[in-house]
């Protein structure tokens, strides 16, 4: 009877010990995502929050489906500290890669920091799905390095020639407002931080903007991204007798500059990128002298861009307590990626870049289809982004405008939740 | 056959003589061929790739070490040697087409102009002012680096140059050697009679000076020669990184090379090598792959570690090992065993 007992127990061991290699077996089946961003800053959190939400989604749903296994997705928090040392996040990427062996990437933001893990992605041949950097000599790689650099993706925000067309686009219809409200011809002068990305939409600023009947005052105003004081450069504005404010700034100076073109009442009208004034904690950093701060975005928290924007915006507002900012695009990227895999039926990284190359994805910020150098592509009928403006303590959007007008031509766009632009009273009482 | 063996035998007795003698240099040895035949071991990209920038930012350390830690000159823009370095050489690969092999001399060449440029000027400041005016050098130059993007590609720095070498393990056997190499040649600086004189200045400049060396000459001398150990890194870097940014002239960078040299242990040469070969692995993989350690809590546990290490070894980490296993003769000022009685080369009561 013993050695029976002895018998069962040793089977029953050993079909635990089966079932648990089986489990393992079930478990092994993932796939690894690195999401990589400054984690200790919000524009990491919201990487990470982003790629949480759609993982959580897509995992519940079964997974990835290849061949007739489905893969479940596992995320792996990369931080890259780029925003103090932009030479960590290459090591921080390579240590992803090879130690915590992920299969893709997604994430960054500083320039400098997207290119170094650019570089070392690239290397392993590993796919890389930039959120956060506009950095357009990254996506000329592509071009002139297609076979190394085809690994590389961008999904938000648009490059750097889009941000400035739509900025020109959101100028062209605040100096609608100007000569509707003011009576006077648009006259536009340009504050943009020191910083190359926003040579390029100076330059065309420039060049551009006269052409479109906007008269556009030479000096142009560079402070330091870091600045905290820009009262001096938004006095010398108002001196050249500007009515509009076109604004590139993406650092701290941002908020400097909504507070004191608030509380100093510069009588232009503030239009452009303020990436601060996209935060919801902006209202507060300005002690309320933001309101009509107007700036470019990819999400506003009332705007409908899709209908899979609002279930997004809800679940990410409930987790996170704060409106997505375009970092949160690892959300869309998540997803653009599970469709590549799922078209490709396959997890090798030249097979999955054909089928992200031939993207049409409808996502939480539009209509995703990569250019020829794997670029997001802007404009009606795909990614727009919209033009938000502080309202009351709001951040509304403004544009595109409810009768979907598009100044270029191309289908109308009309977003539900889009208000009407409001000039600053204080303009108004300037100039009329 | 016979040099082979006349050379082995005198190998043999120099190593017997000179280095098994102390523990300090047995370990050194022992360090030097465990990371030789490390690839024999791993070959991973990852841990290959802290190791050579530990190698290659052990080389800079001590040349922080060489000018700060032996002539008092204390520098804290040193990244300003690695950055024009860096920028020299990728400028040069990028423009020209030079091989590294070309880049790396010359933008060391360029880091010892930095160092006479830096020399000049600072020779009148002592102290504090000597270092808040070296502080300013790199933050120059960062200036200029923005200012001209057209030739410096601003803010997003040079990426895309040639790399050090083809592969991961012979980059690996270019920048270990060339630090084991490099820290070597300037520990026999510091132990010649220019180190002396180094010493002699950091003590006291004064009586240096009445005793007929000319110290100008002599500060002018350690900023070119730490320009130039910290040149060949900052080269070594570009050409690893494949890139040349504006972290690379960051104060970060500059305060970082005073933590490693301070933690290892200054005036010693092999101190901030051993503080970088330490910290740099401890922080960028040990604490979070073996330890679980999380990513955010990596820079507390970091300033923990040299809090503790310099609140119970203020002379640094390895000066405190070295003072409690070796023992000075006060006759012949040989280093000696900490527990022998008599000096090794002279006999004299150790004490």
């Amino acid at each position: 009877m013993k050695w029976l007992i002895k018998g069962a127990t040793f089977l029953l061991i050993a079909c635990l010990i089966l079932a648990a290699l089986g489990c393992a077996d079930e478990e092994a089946k993932e796939i690894r995502v690195g999401v990589i961003g400054p984690m200790q800053f919000q524009m990491g959190e919201h990487h990470w929050m982003g790629a949480t939400l759609a993982a959580d989604e897509i995992n519940a749903a079964g997974g990835i489906k290849v061949g007739d296994e489905y893969y479940k997705i596992k995320l792996v928090q990369v931080d890259s500290n780029e925003l103090v040392s932009p030479a960590d996040a290459a090591t921080a990427a390579e240590r992803a890669i090879t130690v915590d062996r992920v299969d893709f990437l997604m994430g960054t933001i500083r320039s400098e920091g997207a290119m170094a893990v650019q570089e070392v992605a690239m290397d392993h041949q590993t796919i890389f799905m930039v959120c956060g950097s506009s950095e357009t000599k990254m996506s000329d790689k592509v071009a002139q390095d297609y076979a190394r650099y085809k690994y590389w993706f961008r999904v938000t925000p648009f490059n750097n020639t889009y941000l400035g067309m739509m900025n020109f686009t959101l100028v062209g219809m605040v100096a609608q407002q100007v000569v509707a409200q003011l009576h006077t011809a648009p006259k536009l002068a340009i504050l943009a931080e020191k910083a190359s990305w926003t040579d390029a939409i100076v330059a065309a600023a420039q060049t551009i903007l006269p052409t479109k009947g906007i008269q556009v005052v030479s000096e142009v105003w560079r402070p330091s991204g870091q600045a905290d004081d820009v009262t001096a450069e938004l006095l010398a504005i108002k001196d050249s007798g500007a009515n509009m404010i076109m604004t590139a700034l993406s650092g701290t100076v941002g908020i400097a500059y909504g507070r004191t073109w608030g509380e100093l009442q510069i009588p232009a009208a503030s239009v452009g990128i303020n990436v601060m004034a996209q935060a919801d904690d902006f209202w507060e950093n300005t002690n309320e002298y933001g309101n009509y701060e107007m700036t470019l975005n990819v999400y506003a928290r009332d705007v409908e861009l899709t209908e899979k924007t609002a279930a997004f915006m809800d679940a990410f507002i409930a987790e996170k307590g704060q409106t997505p900012t375009y970092n949160a695009g690892t959300y869309d990227a998540l997803y653009i990626l599970k469709e590549a895999i799922e078209r490709a039926d396959s997890l090798d990284q030249d097979n999955i870049v054909a089928f992200l190359e031939e993207t049409d994805y409808i996502g939480t910020g539009g209509r995703f289809v990569f250019d020829a150098k794997h670029d997001v592509t802007w404009g009606p009928g795909y990614v727009t982004g919209v033009g938000v403006q502080w309202q009351n303590g709001e951040l509304k959007g403004v544009w595109p405008p409810a009768d979907g007008s598009w100044p270029t031509g191309g289908p109308s766009v009309t977003y539900a939740g889009i208000v009407a632009y409001q000039m600053p009273p204080w303009v108004i009482d300037y100039w009329t | 056959m016979s040099v082979l063996v006349a050379y082995a035998t005198r190998s043999f007795r120099l190593l017997r003589e000179e280095v098994f003698v102390l523990p300090a240099r047995t370990v050194f040895l022992l360090i030097c061929i465990l990371l030789l035949l490390f690839p024999l071991i791993s070959q991973e990209p990852f841990i290959l790739r802290v190791f050579i920038l530990a190698g290659i930012f052990a080389i800079f350390a001590a040349s922080w070490d060489l000018l700060s830690g032996f002539t008092g000159q204390i520098n804290f823009g040193h990244a300003l040697f690695f950055g024009v370095a860096a920028y020299t050489a990728a400028l040069l690969n990028w423009n020209l087409g030079l091989a590294p092999w070309a880049t790396i001399p010359l933008g060391a060449a360029a880091a010892v102009l930095a160092g006479l440029v830096v020399g000049i000027p600072c020779l009148r400041l002592r102290g504090t002012y000597l270092a808040f005016a070296t502080l300013a050098f790199p933050l120059i130059l960062l200036g200029v680096v923005y200012a001209i993007p057209k030739i410096t590609y601003g803010e997003l720095g040079i990426y895309g140059i040639e790399p050090l070498a083809g592969s991961r393990v012979a980059s690996y056997y270019i920048a270990i050697p060339s630090m084991i190499v490099l820290g070597f040649v300037m520990w026999k600086i510091t132990d010649s009679k220019i180190g002396l004189v180094f010493h002699a200045i950091r003590e006291d400049e004064v009586t240096a000076r009445a005793s007929g060396i000319n110290t100008t000459r002599y500060k002018l001398l350690a900023f070119c020669l730490s320009g130039l150990f910290a040149g060949i890194a900052g080269g070594l870097y570009a050409h690893f990184v494949k890139a040349a940014s504006p972290s690379t002239l960051e104060l970060l960078l500059s305060f970082q090379v005073i933590i490693w040299a301070v933690f290892g242990g200054i005036a010693t040469i092999y101190g901030p090598m051993a503080g970088v070969l330490i910290l740099y692995p401890l922080t960028e993989f040990v604490l979070i792959r073996y330890l679980a350690v999380p990513s955010e809590t990596r820079l507390l546990i970091f300033a923990s570690i040299v809090l503790l290490v310099l609140l119970f070894m203020p002379q640094g980490l390895t000066t405190w090992l070295r003072d409690r296993t070796e023992k000075i003769c006060p006759r012949c000022k040989l280093q000696n065993l900490a527990w022998r009685r008599k000096c090794r080369v002279c006999t004299a009561e150790l004490g």
